[in-house]
């Protein structure tokens, strides 16, 4: 069976190389983007089961990365969960259409379980 | 009205008395009119429960002592002392409290707005059939006037010929006194006349509204500029300040002004008179806070940035912490597991350093939100308890009394208050084992009081400890620690229409406690 993929966008490489240190320990293929503007390409390319998403990034933000991605029919479908240390974090994850939102700093058991039960959706 | 008084009923019957008939609920009703038409001030404390709290206070009470019911009922009377607590007159009354006697004392208490008052004060035991003290009245007078009468009295005779030939000098001297005070103040001041005329403004409302004295002295305040003060609701406040003697206290004007544009004002206004000269005069003083509310704004927008950017790497830390945790070989030292963990706590510590630092900034400027429910409150205390029980070697924490098991608030925010109380307990009492937290019912309010046995909090630091952060410097250095926490659980406790204080004698253990309405409706009926 081939190992799903996990697509992490976040502009700190910090938490990029730990999420996926962690999430490839777990048994899934990562992507990570760390310049939000090359989101579309690498969805379009390695079309992704799971997409984490951090909310403040330069240029463009999350919440703007989520919206084009829920209006394009092919991009629709894809399980997407917000993770931001912003305390205006949930609403916004909510109003862009996140399917579940966890708040930096999280424990990383929950953020396991979390994907886990999103991508076997 | 007739509901009001049924509520006050059955607040002050508190289910003690179970009444048969109903002329004798008809009796008590009355009996409760008659003791708010009194001009005594008059309170009825609980001798069963800790510290002897106030459970009833006519109207008159709130009137003498400024205070209002919310912030009366459940306190120990000695706060009207504020920080005048070395009067002969304390001993006096503590000496009756304990045996049970009645005294009656003339001494200093301050309303809530500090000014002074001499209190005559009465005060009885109620005692059962077998002769135990259940509970105090006692009847407070304000006998300031007569009080000053004697003073006056007293020094008159000595001062009266040095009097008569310095008056015509000081009179001039203070009247040229008080006008360079009223045209250097950074307010701007407005005096009214009775049917809202300008007799006179100062310098400074000159130049922040940038007009002359001609267009506006003479003139009727609701005229100015472009009408900014015609109000209606301002109208309402100010012309019920000579009948009432209220003052009109923060008043906000936001307004397109005349030469001077979008400012925000805060206005404050009093009733004043200078005996033998004018009364019925209105002050109005004016402060432009539009700078103060950005900069306040500003503050909480580089708050939540640096809540922000500072979480972004504490979550990688975390994180890495966790996977370290978890690929921890199984042939490793039991010291460095136990490196591991504390690194793991010092993290969460500092997760909470920087949520506390955002609820303060949020609560400061008033965007809070509370997310009410009902809950059973005795159990939330009880598992409170029982978590920080279960992280605490050091002291026992005992749980006395109950208040209740339906209580609509926000359970995270009061279960954040008690923690907070409880860690404060534990922290500055190293040297004691023990800690007590009591809950009790006290007419419509629920109390709880947390009780150490520490070094105590001398009188004048009292009030400090429940700063803003920005003199948490000072505290920090003598209660380390202790600075955000409480300001936070003071305005939660604040927000639920509740008070938060501290009894305190140095040395001797503190005792923090709160309180909070049961009854929603009754509290917001102001
Ligand atoms: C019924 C009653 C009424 C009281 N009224 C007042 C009061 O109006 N002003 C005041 O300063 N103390 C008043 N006290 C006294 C204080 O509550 C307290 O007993 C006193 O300060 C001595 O105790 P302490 O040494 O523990 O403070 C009253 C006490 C009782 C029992």
């Amino acid at each position: 069976m081939y190992n799903k993929t996990i697509l992490i966008c976040d502009d700190d490489e910090g938490i990029l190389d730990m999420l996926e240190l962690i999430l490839e320990e777990t048994g899934y293929r990562i992507i990570p983007v760390k310049n939000s503007l090359l989101i579309y390409e690498e969805i379009e390319k390695q079309s992704p089961d799971l997409i984490l998403l951090d909310l403040w990034m330069p240029v463009l933000s999350g919440d703007q990365v989520l919206r084009t991605l829920r209006k394009n029919p092919e991009t629709n479908n894809i399980p997407v969960i917000v993770i931001s240390a912003s305390r205006e974090g949930q609403r916004i994850a909510n109003e862009a259409g996140a399917d579940d939102f966890i708040a930096k700093p999280f424990d990383l058991d929950q953020l396991v379980n979390r994907v886990q039960k999103l991508i076997a959706a | 009205m007739e509901n009001r008084k049924g509520h006050e009923l059955d607040s002050l019957n508190n289910g003690e008395f179970t009444f048969s008939n109903d002329t004798l609920k008809q009796d008590l009703s009355l009996l409760m009119k008659a003791l708010d038409s009194s001009i005594s001030g008059i309170i009825l404390t609980d001798n069963q429960q800790p510290d002897n709290p106030i459970i009833y206070c006519n109207k008159a009470f709130e009137r003498i002592t400024g205070y209002q019911r919310h912030e009366i009922i459940g306190h120990n009377c000695r706060f009207l002392q504020k920080e005048d607590r070395n009067q002969k007159e304390r001993a006096v009354l503590r000496n009756a409290v304990k045996e049970g006697k009645e005294c009656v004392v003339e001494m200093r208490n301050y309303q809530k707005n500090g000014t002074l008052f001499w209190n005559e004060l009465y005060m009885s035991p109620i005692k059962d059939e077998q002769g135990n003290v259940c509970y105090f009245i006692g009847v407070q007078n304000d006998v300031t006037r007569r009080k000053k009468a004697e003073q006056e009295l007293l020094h008159q005779q000595d001062v009266m010929e040095a009097q008569i030939s310095e008056r015509t000098k000081s009179l001039k001297e203070s009247e040229d006194y008080l006008s360079s005070i009223v045209q250097t103040v950074r307010e701007s001041l407005v005096v009214l006349n009775p049917d809202f005329k300008v007799l006179s403004v100062n310098e400074h409302f000159l130049k922040t509204f940038k007009v002359g004295k001609e267009e506006t002295e003479g003139r009727l305040l609701y005229d100015l500029g472009n009408g900014q003060w015609n109000i209606p609701q301002l109208k309402e406040l100010l012309e019920n300040i000579l009948p009432t003697n209220n003052p009109v206290e923060e008043f906000e004007v936001e307004h397109d002004f005349p030469h001077i544009g979008k400012k925000l004002m805060l206005l404050n206004a009093h009733r004043i008179e200078l005996e033998g000269q004018y009364k019925d005069r209105i002050l109005i003083a004016i402060e432009d806070i539009t700078d103060r509310r950005e900069i306040e704004r500003r503050k909480d927008d580089f708050l939540s940035i640096a809540s922000h950017e500072l979480k972004t790497p504490l979550t990688t830390i975390k994180g890495y912490v966790q996977i370290m945790q978890r690929l921890l070989p199984s042939d490793i030292s039991d010291k460095f597991k136990d490196i591991l963990k504390k690194t793991g706590i010092y993290v969460e510590r500092l997760n909470t350093l920087i949520a506390d630092l955002l609820d303060m900034s949020r609560i400061q400027t008033g965007n809070i939100e509370l997310h009410r429910e009902t809950f059973d409150f005795d159990k939330a205390i009880h598992e409170a308890v029982e978590n920080i029980q279960a992280a605490t070697k050091t002291h026992q924490i005992i749980i006395k009394g109950s208040a209740t098991n339906s209580y609509t608030g926000d359970e995270s925010h009061i279960v954040q208050v008690i923690n907070n109380l409880l860690s404060n307990a534990i922290k500055y009492s190293p040297e004691s084992d023990e800690v007590e937290v009591y809950l009790s019912k006290v007419s419509n309010f629920l109390k709880v009081a947390v009780k150490d046995k520490g070094m105590g909090i001398k009188i004048e630091d009292q009030k400090k400890i429940f700063d803003r952060f920005f003199r948490v410097g000072e505290i920090q250095q003598r209660f380390p620690g202790m600075g955000i926490g409480l300001y936070v659980c003071e305005q939660i406790i604040k927000n639920h229409g509740g008070t938060l204080w501290v009894e305190s004698e140095f040395g001797q253990g503190s005792t923090f406690s709160f309180t909070l309405p049961l009854d929603e409706r009754k509290s917001n009926v102001q």
